[in-house]
């Protein structure tokens, strides 16, 4: 129904720059997660595109519909916002057909659209209360309510499940992924939780100091993170990275550092002679470090390292290792029986290896 | 010299009888624990303001046995409150407390136990040589509070005049405190340059001592040299038309009383009802006002779906207390009409109330009248925070 263009945003406060040329494609009926670090202007450019923030600069199209200077309610979009902001004083009811009482709609309409939300998210009972006297995860979904009975042509989440506890957040993600495909609109959903945009994403945006870093499916950003920023944001636990310099002997490429040296294979990084000398940054997934592993092929050679310190999560197991003056993180099936201070060893697995410019941050291996 | 003599005497009296008091409550407390026995407390409640009591009436004299009398028995209900509904909880605390309740007792508790005293006897120009002579008055039962609705306190107007009077001052003026506040507030919330001092010199009718504010604003209404009416000349000459409307300067104090007085008062309780109401929408938070632009509220749709809603719980209690002291504001109406010579027509309730005490003398007359007043607003402040209560529980 709805595509969503942002061209060469930017927004100041004052002398604060806070997007600096953002330009995202937003297909119809996409499901669009935007994540970053707090700070990072992802809200910023959803209450830009809801119209509750000046565009300082550039231009903002909906169903190439230029909207920059359209009054909110004209947009046809609907958010949902991280504090939900309830009407204290209406009742869930009113709280959801506020909007529609306001256009003057038939009160059959209102009452058939509220009726069918409130289906939808099981809220029938909940219509008369008050939105305090709710728990978080109803308030939630009163406030999801409130932007379904509206049908707007997109959707804009704001950090909407921040204020839910663990378990509960997980529920509601597994809702909202649940009403993605009866909701028949575009999403633009904000989050900080890179765990929120993996599973709830169609298309991840990252964002950092107000510049788009990498726009890309989940499993795109997960596995071919294009700059160190990204690398590091997504995915938990964090990614490793070895910082050393490349060398060349006998036709390959050789990473070192003080404490590892290693061989770079041609399929991780094909143009080795332009890197000769390069400083980079070598990027491994705790995954990929595999512990008192047999060996095999695309695997990298042995290294001996000390077992630090393990975290037993249940499934799997944490392991903070020290190969020379190197810390690496590992996360292995559990049940590692080690005691922390014995001897390990560990190798890389060269299919998920990221090599990145140090002075840079880009990607530079395949 | 020989009142700062009289001054250090007293003061040293009064600390001596302090120290005195607080060493034997220190050593019971000790020494016996007597603060576990459920007789304790109460006790020591009684014997605090009977000794102050007892000090006060030696030293400054003029109190009769009979009056300590009275005095006693109000410390005998006190002490019967906290032995059976305080009892022996929180004992030390409340004896922490005690000093502040002799406080209270000598300036709330006694001055309205005599006004109950007075009201139910005779007390006036001609009985009061008797009563400093014989500590005695007529008893005259409910005479009082008959007379009260059947005589007027003033000489022209009757009570029901100035009941009706009253109302309409009371609403008139808790009307336009209202408005007029919250559209300064509303002006205020905005993000406009040099805020503070606009707050500042808006608050500045209220900061001010009120005899101040008020004789100012007296001068500015005067018929010859006050502002208003050279404002009104200087209009009329510049804008002949509006003199064929009736405008021009007109005796503000002698013909019109009590629209200046009301004039005066609104600009005097604006300030007040501007910063609580202000106070009210700074604590709105911007993310209600965010989804109704997004479903679509206009601004006067945002201020009576939203604003008004949100800042009732503030502004509730402010216009009860408003209501009480407009009904009860004799400094505005005194200080304009009362001087000698001055109008009736201005008086409401209590500057009657004032006249008929102090310049009629008829002291128990207006002790029953006090206290008709005083009922008269003490049901209204219950009823309208009661109904208040009732709609925050519905929230």
């Amino acid at each position: 129904m709805a595509t969503v263009q942002f061209k060469k945003i930017v927004k100041k406060f004052g002398d604060n720059l806070v997007l600096n040329g953002v330009d995202v494609d937003i297909k119809d009926h996409e499901f669009v997660v935007i994540v970053g670090p707090s700070g990072c202007g992802k809200t910023t450019l959803l209450r830009m595109l809801a119209g509750l923030e000046e565009v300082t600069d550039g231009e903002i199209f909906i169903d190439n519909l230029l909207v920059n200077e359209l009054h909110p309610s004209k947009r046809e979009i609907a958010m949902v916002f991280q504090d939900y902001a309830l009407y204290p004083h209406m009742t869930v009811e009113e709280n959801m057909n506020f909007a529609l009482r306001l256009r003057k709609m038939p009160k059959a309409e209102i009452r058939a659209r509220v009726t069918e939300a409130a289906n939808i998210l099981q809220l029938n009972k909940f219509l008369k209360r008050m939105p305090k006297q709710l728990s978080g995860g109803q308030r939630q979904r009163v406030a999801i309510g409130r932007a379904i009975v509206r049908k707007p042509k997109v959707f804009l989440f704001d950090e909407p499940l921040s204020n839910l506890d663990a378990k509960l957040r997980e529920e509601m993600r597994v809702e909202i992924a649940k009403l993605y495909p009866r909701l028949n609109a575009t999403i633009l959903y904000v989050t900080h939780d890179q765990v929120e945009a993996m599973t709830l994403a169609g298309r991840i945006v990252i964002m950092n100091h107000g510049i788009v870093q990498q726009v890309g499916s989940p499993i795109e950003v997960y596995r071919k993170p294009c700059n160190l920023f990204v690398a590091g944001f997504i995915g938990s636990p964090t990614m490793n990275f070895l910082t050393g310099k490349l060398s060349v002997a006998d036709g390959v490429s050789v990473f070192s550092n003080e404490s590892v040296t290693l061989p770079i294979p041609a399929f991780v990084l094909p143009q080795k002679e332009a890197l000769e000398g390069r400083e980079v940054v070598l990027g491994v997934r705790p995954d990929d470090v595999l512990v008192e592993h047999p060996g095999g092929e695309k695997l990298s050679c042995k290294m001996d390292g000390v077992l630090e310190v393990c975290e037993l999560l249940g499934h799997r197991e944490n392991l903070y290792l020290k190969v020379g003056g190197q810390r690496l993180l590992a996360t292995v099936e559990a049940f590692f029986n080690r005691s922390p201070g014995s001897a390990v060893s560990l190798c890389f697995n060269y299919q998920n290896m990221h090599v990145f410019d140090k002075a840079t941050g880009q990607r530079i291996s395949e | 010299m020989e009142t700062l003599k009289s001054i250090v005497e007293v003061t040293w009296f009064i600390i001596l009888v302090a120290v005195g008091v607080a060493a034997l409550v220190g050593y019971l407390y000790s020494h016996f624990k007597f603060y576990a026995r459920s007789w304790f407390f109460p006790a020591v409640l009684a014997v605090f303001p009977a000794l102050a009591l007892a000090v006060f009436g030696g030293l400054l004299g003029g109190y009769t046995f009979q009056l300590w009398l009275y005095f006693l028995l109000a410390e005998a209900a006190i002490a019967a409150f906290f032995r059976f509904l305080v009892k022996g909880r929180h004992t030390v605390p409340y004896l922490m407390l005690a000093p502040a309740f002799v406080g209270l007792a000598l300036l709330l508790v006694y001055p309205f136990v005599f006004e109950v005293y007075l009201s139910f006897h005779d007390l006036k120009l001609t009985t009061i040589m008797m009563w400093k002579n014989t500590g005695t008055l007529p008893f005259v039962g409910i005479t009082q509070y008959i007379k009260v609705f059947t005589t007027s306190p003033l000489s022209e107007v009757t009570f029901w005049a100035l009941l009706l009077r009253t109302l309409v001052w009371t609403f008139t003026n808790v009307f336009f405190h209202v408005v007029g506040g919250f559209i300064l507030a509303l002006m205020l919330n905005n993000h406009i340059k040099f805020k503070g001092i606009y707050r500042t010199l808006l608050v500045i009718p209220w900061a001010m001592p009120q005899v101040v504010a008020v004789l100012a604003m007296r001068g500015e209404f005067h018929a010859q040299y006050g502002f208003v009416n050279i404002f009104l000349v200087k209009l009329v000459h510049h804008l002949p038309f509006l003199a064929s409307l009736g405008v021009g300067p007109v005796q503000w104090v002698s013909d019109y009383p009590l629209i200046t007085c009301t004039l005066i008062n609104i600009w005097l309780g604006i300030p007040f009802m501007m910063v609580v109401i202000l106070g009210g929408l700074q604590s709105i938070s911007s993310s209600y006002y965010d989804a109704a632009d997004i479903d679509g509220a206009s601004y006067f749709q945002k201020l009576r779906y939203i604003t008004l809603p949100l800042v009732r719980p503030v502004m509730m209690p402010a216009v009860t207390l408003g209501t009480v002291w407009t009904f009860n504001n004799i400094n505005v109406i005194y200080l304009v009409t009362g001087q000698s010579g001055g109008t009736e027509q201005a008086d409401i309730l209590v500057s009657a109330l004032y006249k008929a005490a102090f310049t009629y003398n008829r002291y128990s007359y207006s002790a029953a009248f006090a206290i008709i007043v005083f009922a008269m607003l003490f049901f209204f402040s219950v009823f309208y925070l009661k109904s208040f209560d009732a709609a925050k529980d519905e929230r």
